[in-house]
């Protein structure tokens, strides 16, 4: 189990993200993305591509294998850094139960 | 999804030779085929483009596709061979450890249509003889090993299952619980005898036990059951057993198909989808550790519901390779119900003729045992981990849909069973939906992520647009043939990933480049774990993760050596075969985000490198660009480290010099785990672009990145890391040798960093 618990502390690591979904990142925004990509999970967000290298749809993925994979209605991506932006804050609000509001240092 | 998936009999095939296709339809009517010549099969927009080219070879005209299914689960088949019959009294009986209860019941032994000892889906043992069924009140216990035995005696008229548990931890004598009912005897009628299955209703094997299973046995008579583990204890004694009627030792024939019965009768039988041997057994406690050494204790089969070997589909069409067709990669394209969008490819090579020399100098080394290790693999799909490796999330696309559909189609070497242990094993008797152009990956990096071979044809691409001519061998051909064959070449080009060999292969690598060969290892993580093959089973290959490497499971204790054929598994770096001797290189880390630049080292101006660099400009940095990751070195890296065997004269030309922190120390190499092992602390986490002299003229150049070929494949192959590949292919496929620095060669002084002669 995922012992990290994001918090308010956790709100300039966001920023982070936001700005440069992938590559080089902060230890701390390093281990928010370990809590949120890691094991604890009863279903993972995967992109299920609908046309190659230009548009993919959100699903969730349960952990048991052969599971169906459920489709989120009306998720469509056609840029995979916005769709790594979308899927953090889905995760940030499932996982602290708020939205992912950067205007305000208590949204966590 | 794929409506369509298909299989060849063979990876590999010489002109002239044929070849049969088995095709299933999963939602397709229709198909026709076609041959084609696989060029790049990456469809990034930003690479070369996908290019194949079509074979005129008629392949027929529209096919019926048939459904086909796969039906996984290993077991064991003994016909009967009409000794099953006058059984009035009996006795069945095995001792078992189960790995895996749920909600389905499962069988352990049968004589089907006439008794059956099972565990049921709430961990009870049941029994089912003469129109009774028994079940015990006590559950089982997962990984404990259970004397399990079902007795029928006529004088008194009962049906007794027995069941005793059997503690390792202490050597107290198990409790034992017995359940007895009265029955009427009534005819065996069963014709064969199942061990870890039984027949279905459809006459398949079904109800597989996931578990291990040690000496099962039959007898005439009724046999107390504190007798019975007496006599299972002793083989010997067994065997010699009036009333035995069969007893199955798995421990001799190991590494074959056969499972030998010790009692006169000889009721041999034969495994059925390759259940993992060489298992330790019910009597092992840790006395050795391998079973070449002691295979008595190594009796047990791990059988697993998951297990597969042979798809075994009916055969769709053969054809005849037409002599005169080229070396080359090839697919055998199925298009079904016209819709080209939803192709299938078989891919294969096409290997020079077996007799003679094709005349070309280059080989490309496709990489057979690498794509059969992550063949069907399912990374992204069953290992959450694999999404903080790749830094971003798991894409799935078509190929992965059926996947995650039809996980009957078999594993790769990379996943778990259901019971969680090792998949020790797989096949290329079935479908391969991975080994196919066109397809994504998870751990080809942000850009093409492409892996194995879609991501190899980003050098088959390059080589066709130098025009180069060449052969294509598999690590098929080389275990088989050897040196022998690899003798018809100046140069050998390796893949992007060539991670697995057996033993034959790195012999022959080995020999090749110290005789004058020239090798080309195009990749990272090459030569790193030891595969075998078996020679009762084709298109099998067999991998036991032992003591170290980054590996997903371990293969157990006591279980590190290889049942095809005894080898010790692992990595080669611990069986006297490191990468960085072969290859001045060695596997250091990895990550599955982005790739940077080499920065060019003082030694990169070595005259001994000058042909390399020759016609460019050096600047600090090559390769900041690229498909995989966006640079030359990543993905999986390689270093230098002549205390792994990378000889004193190696000339590292360049190395990256920073990696994100996703990128960590491999296991064999983080003796004491502290926080700095990553990519943006510790220098030994890098990729080394290396060069060397071999003593007997031939060379060797090592990229050290899987990424290196998704930077070749950059604005349509014009770049410097192609130029560089260019310049070593052209000079290792000129026949001068190579002469060692400042060494002395045939006796003769040469001169000090001297290059060529």
């Amino acid at each position: 189990m995922g012992r990290y618990q994001l918090s308010a502390n956790d709100l300039q690591f966001a920023r982070e993200f936001l700005a440069s979904p992938i590559g080089y990142h902060s230890p701390g925004l390093q281990r928010v993305l370990n809590r949120m990509r890691g094991a604890d999970w009863a279903f993972k967000y995967v992109l299920v591509v609908e046309r190659r290298h230009a548009r993919w749809r959100l699903g969730r993925m349960p952990l048991k294998r052969g599971s169906a994979i459920e489709m989120v209605e009306d998720v469509v991506y056609t840029d995979l850094l916005e769709a790594e932006r979308d899927i953090f804050r889905r995760r940030w609000k499932d996982l602290t139960a708020r939205p992912l509001d950067l205007g305000s240092d208590d949204a966590a | 999804m794929l409506p369509i998936v298909a299989y060849l009999d063979k990876l590999t095939v010489a002109p002239g030779e044929r070849l049969a296709v088995m095709a299933g339809s999963f939602g397709a009517h229709t198909y026709r085929a076609d041959l084609r010549r696989i060029i790049q099969g990456d469809t990034n927009p930003q690479g070369p483009g996908y290019k194949d080219e079509a074979i005129a070879l008629d392949l027929g005209g529209e096919r019926p596709a048939e459904a086909k299914g796969f039906y996984p689960g290993s077991c064991v088949v003994v016909p009967g061979r009409g000794m099953l019959s006058n059984l009035d009294d009996f006795t069945l009986a095995a001792v078992a450890s189960p790995t895996l209860l749920d909600e389905r019941e499962r069988t352990v032994i049968a004589m089907p249509g006439f008794a059956r000892i099972g565990i049921d889906a709430e961990g009870h043992v049941f029994a089912e003889a003469l129109g009774r069924r028994l079940a015990t009140t006590g559950r089982v216990t997962r990984n404990m090993w259970h004397v399990l035995s079902l007795a029928y005696s006529g004088g008194d008229g009962r049906l007794t299952l027995s069941i005793s548990a059997e503690s390792d931890a202490a050597g107290e004598d198990g409790q034992l619980e017995a359940i007895s009912v009265p029955a009427t005897a009534a005819p065996s009628g069963a014709t064969e005898i199942l061990i870890a299955a039984t027949r279905g209703p459809n006459g398949r094997p079904g109800t597989f036990f996931d578990g291990k299973i040690d000496r099962p046995a039959l007898f005439s008579a009724a046999v107390a059951h504190d007798t019975l583990r007496r006599l299972l204890a002793d083989f010997e004694r067994l065997s010699r057993t009036r009333n035995l009627r069969a007893a199955w030792d798995f421990s001799r024939k190991i590494s074959t198909q056969t499972i030998c019965d010790v009692s006169p009768f000889q009721l041999h039988g034969r495994i059925h989808n390759a259940p993992a041997r060489a298992m330790t057994g019910w009597l092992w406690k840790g006395q050795d550790l391998d079973w070449k050494k002691r295979p008595d204790l190594y009796s047990a089969i791990h059988f697993h519901s998951t297990d597969m070997y042979d798809a075994a589909w009916t055969v769709d069409f053969t054809f005849t390779v037409p002599e005169g067709l080229g070396s080359g990669v090839y697919a055998v394209r199925l298009v079904p119900d016209g819709d080209e969008e939803a192709a299938y490819y078989c891919v294969f090579a096409l290997r020079p003729p077996r007799e003679q020399a094709s005349g070309n100098t280059v080989a490309f080394l496709f990489p057979t045992c690498s794509y059969l290790a992550y063949a069907n693999h399912r990374l992204g799909m069953d290992v959450p981990g694999t999404e903080i490796g790749m830094g971003r999330a798991v894409e799935l696309d078509r190929h992965h849909m059926f996947l995650q559909a039809n996980p009957g189609i078999g594993f790769s070497v990379y996943e778990t069973h259901d019971d969680e242990s090792g998949v020790f094993h797989s096949s290329r008797l079935r479908p391969i939906v991975d080994l196919q152009p066109k397809v994504r990956s998870f751990l080809g990096g942000f850009g093409s992520n492409v892996w194995q071979f879609n991501a190899d044809t980003h050098i088959l691409g390059w080589l066709d647009h130098i025009g180069q001519h060449y052969d294509v061998i598999t690590d098929e051909d080389l275990h088989a043939e050897g040196l022998q064959l690899l003798g018809r070449y100046n140069v050998i080009l390796t893949g992007t990933h060539p991670e697995y060999h057996t033993g034959n292969m790195i012999a022959a690598l080995q020999g090749f480049t110290d005789r004058g060969g020239r090798l080309m290892y195009l990749g990272g993580n090459g030569f790193y774990w030891v595969v075998s093959f078996s020679e009762d089973m084709p298109g099998i290959m067999e991998c036991r993760r032992s003591e170290a490497g980054i590996r997903p499971w371990e293969p157990g204790h006591g279980q590190f050596y290889h049942a095809f054929t005894g080898e010790y598994g692992g990595l080669w770096r611990r069986n006297g075969r490191p990468p960085n001797h072969l290859c001045g290189v060695g596997m250091t880390s990895q990550g599955f985000d982005i790739c940077e630049p080499y920065v060019l080292s003082p030694a990169a101006r070595d005259p001994r490198a000058a042909f390399i660099f020759e016609g460019l400009s050096k600047t600090a940095k090559i390769g900041d660009f690229g498909l995989a990751g966006g640079g030359a070195a990543g993905l999986e890296v390689d270093r230098a480290d002549a205390a792994q065997g990378t000889p004193a004269h190696a000339l590292v030309l360049a190395s990256s010099t920073r990696h994100t922190d996703i990128y960590l120390m491999t296991p064999e190499d983080l003796l004491d785990p502290t926080p700095d092992w990553s990519g943006t602390q510790a220098d030994i986490i890098r990729a080394d672009l290396t060069f060397f002299e071999t003593a007997g003229g031939g060379a060797v150049f090592s990229t050290g990145s899987i990424a290196w070929a998704g930077s070749m494949a950059w604005n349509g192959y014009e770049n410097e890391i192609a130029y560089i590949t260019a310049n070593v292919l052209r000079r290792f496929d000129n026949p001068d040798r190579f002469r060692m620095p400042g060494g002395r060669e045939d006796g003769q002084p040469v001169e000090t960093r001297s290059t060529e002669s």
